[in-house]
């Protein structure tokens, strides 16, 4: 899902040429494009950095733009369901966000899935702990933070306020829209 | 254990609960229900917010010990809740969830907060979920591939067909060059300067004609060559290859009485069958036992519909492969030309099919006989090439008791390319045919009304009407007539009909010679 969900930012971005392009640089094609594969890391990051040059961006912000872009593929696509469902507020939604995760391991084994955990909550304010056997995600972490704050129509910040072995924390700095 | 709970702990494990007294009024009221209907306060009658379905309210609290299953749907219809009533001395909990499904996860009337963290139901409605959203693209990822297959499938055949025809082009230059390369051996063939280029000349077309057969793989082009073939003599000529086909620990016999005759077929493509025929009677003994090989010729219906719809009489050649092997049920029988279907664990369940194609383009036809235990053979008909000439003693390849005399025999040449048409004129009339060489389709549809012919030598891929529509037309209005097509590209469209001969351009001057004079 991850990969076809590059693939439509590239498609979005650049149109249907640069991913076919892509696709030729990095010699793959349909097969690793399969909804439920668990594919290799070394082959997701490929693909970004790949995407990235193409969108003219650095990994970084290329990492970012997709976490953002994540969850508009999510709530427009076929997850929207299991969107809605996980939380109808910012603060319950990344609460919720294992008990997402514990239903996608069982759909996927073998998926390597991170751990979010809300250690502080005050008006306004998130702490979240991250916990990842990946490394280098931070960006896409940040990302998807920020696409969630706009999803639940809300504007903000997001930053990295804590790091400490494989345990990240993420500030949110929100204000609800409403 | 559930009655020592504090409301908070209930609270989490679950959101819908409700306390109760034993006059039913609510005593502590769960997050989820306190979100879902606003207005229920501490101190209402469960019984004013709620239906309780299928519960006889009177004897509700009769057995103040035990768990009732309960069901309630609050007044507004917008809350069901399902669970167990635990009793105790003062009342009791509805130990209670919301009842989900993939709608109110849909529609967003529900969340995961309305869960207990435990509750086993939400991760499983969850997993559905995600699977059917999987699903969903998985089902988009097939029909990208599938567009992708026919993408690339039309691409091959585009460029195929390319192929071909640069393959059919290529083919008449090389053919003009060899034919007239020929002539030129025919008439200056004594000096042996011009001899010797001559052959240069020829060489090099048949070096030309092997890039055109690569070409001609591309494009797919699996049309042999159609000649009058003997068909024991055929056996004969592989006598030994079959005997090996075969093997050991089989008894094998031959017995070849269909003689000189002959019929219209692809050597290689009436080979492929027996050798098939065999593999499969030998496999159908792998404790040994025995086999025959065997040619006659029969009388029956022709399996080919004549142009009135009607079968007709005709005189075949009969091949027999027979085994003594462990037999076929009905069942079996039924299914045994199916294409990819096989009784064997490893067979590809082709040959069978394969021989039927085979037989069918060829005019002819295949059954089988079988019972199980009692062996099984299998018949194979083919068309004869000149069913007047079957009670004839041996003869050899273009001898007829038929024969017109010298100089009768005449022939419709239709070839498009002049060069071509003019060596292929000279090169027949040199043996002493009759030609009216067409320099197209309309010039052989006038010729044909002008007189009969004995036989028809065509081009097939012509501007204006094509070989086969020129054939069809002089099959129509000359029965006797006999029909040789040379092409170097038999497009899909340009079906053969059986019992007309085919040779493949760039062709060999004697080949041809030797196919004009078996035909006439």
């Amino acid at each position: 899902m991850i990969h076809r969900a590059v693939r439509q930012m590239v498609f979005d971005e650049l149109g249907e040429d640069a991913w076919l392009a892509l696709e030729h640089k990095l010699g793959i094609g349909p097969n690793e494009l399969l909804t439920g594969m668990v594919y290799d890391d070394a082959l997701t990051i490929a693909i970004i950095s790949e995407a990235s040059a193409r969108l003219n961006l650095s990994v970084d912000v290329c990492l970012f733009e997709f976490g953002r872009y994540w969850i508009k593929y999510a709530e427009r696509g076929s997850l929207a369901s299991i969107m809605n469902f996980t939380g109808q507020d910012l603060a319950s939604f990344i609460e919720n966000l294992d008990r997402l995760h514990l239903a996608v391991g069982a759909a996927m084994p073998g998926a390597v899935l991170p751990s979010f955990t809300t250690v502080s909550k005050t008006p306004g304010r998130l702490m979240v702990e991250y916990r990842s056997d990946r490394t280098g995600l931070e960006p896409f972490v940040l990302g998807l933070f920020d696409g969630l704050i706009t999803r639940f129509g809300a504007t903000g910040d997001v930053k990295i306020a804590d790091r400490k072995a494989n345990v990240i924390v993420f500030e949110l700095q929100y204000q609800d829209g409403s | 254990m559930l009655l020592k709970f504090t409301e908070q702990q209930l609270a989490s494990l679950l959101p819908a609960y409700l306390r109760l007294d034993s006059s039913f009024c609510i005593k502590a009221i769960g997050p989820s229900v306190a979100e879902h209907l606003p207005n229920i306060r501490v101190g209402m009658r469960c019984t004013d917010v709620f239906d309780f379905i299928h519960t006889d309210i009177e004897q509700f609290f009769d057995n103040p010990q035990g768990v009732k299953p309960i069901r309630l749907v609050s007044h507004c219809g917008s809350t069901h809740l399902f669970g167990a009533a635990v009793f105790d001395k003062t009342g009791c909990i509805l130990a209670v969830r919301h009842v989900l499904s993939e709608e109110s996860m849909n529609n967003g009337t529900l969340y995961l907060n309305d869960f207990g963290y435990a509750d086993p139901v939400v991760l499983s409605t969850m997993l559905i979920s995600l699977q059917r959203a999987m699903l969903e693209e998985s089902q988009a990822t097939a029909i990208e591939l599938a567009h992708e297959r026919e993408r690339s499938a039309s691409l091959l055949e585009r460029t195929g067909r390319v192929a071909g025809y640069m393959g059919h082009d290529f083919n008449n230059l090389l053919s003009i060059i060899r034919l007239n390369a020929d002539r030129l051996l025919r008439k200056f063939g004594h000096d042996e300067k011009i001899s010797n280029l001559a052959q240069i000349i020829r060489e090099t077309a048949a070096r030309g004609s092997n890039i055109t057969q690569s070409l001609m793989k591309l494009s797919q082009q699996q049309t042999d060559t159609l000649l009058p073939i003997i068909i024991d003599d055929l056996i004969r000529e592989n006598d030994t290859f079959l005997n090996s086909v075969v093997g050991s620990g089989i008894s094998f016999d031959i017995d070849l009485q269909a003689g000189t005759c002959e019929s219209v077929i692809s050597y290689n493509g009436l080979l492929n069958c027996i050798i098939n025929l065999l593999i499969n009677a030998r496999e159908a003994m792998p404790h040994g036992g025995r086999m025959s090989l065997s040619t006659s010729v029969a009388h029956g219906l022709a399996t080919r519909k004549s142009d009135s719809g009607e079968t007709e009489p005709s005189a075949y050649i009969a091949i027999c492969v027979a085994d003594s092997g462990s037999g076929m049920s009905e069942a079996l029988l039924s299914r045994a030309f199916e294409p990819l279907f096989s009784s064997k664990p490893k067979g590809t369940g082709l040959g069978l099919a394969s021989v039927r194609d085979f037989a069918k383009e060829m005019g002819g036809d295949v059954w089988l006989e079988s019972q199980v235990g009692a062996g099984t053979t299998v018949h194979l008909h083919l068309p004869l090439a000149n069913p007047s000439a079957e009670v004839q003693t041996p003869h050899k390849l273009g001898q007829s008791t038929v024969t017109p005399a010298i100089g009768t025999r005449h022939i419709l040449l239709v070839e498009d390319e002049p060069y071509a048409l003019e060596a292929l004129a000279e090169m027949l009339e040199a043996e002493g045919y009759v030609v009216t060489p067409c320099a197209s389709g309309e010039q052989a549809m006038h010729a044909l009304e002008q007189q009969t012919y004995h036989l028809l030598l065509t081009d097939i891929v012509m501007p204006g009407k094509t070989g086969t529509e020129i054939a069809k037309q002089a099959n129509r209005c000359q029965p006797s007539i006999k029909t040789i097509l040379m092409s170097g590209y038999v497009p899909d469209s340009a079906s053969l009909e059986p019992g007309w001969m085919f040779i493949r351009k760039p062709m060999d001057s004697d080949d041809l010679l030797r196919l004009v004079a078996s035909a006439v």
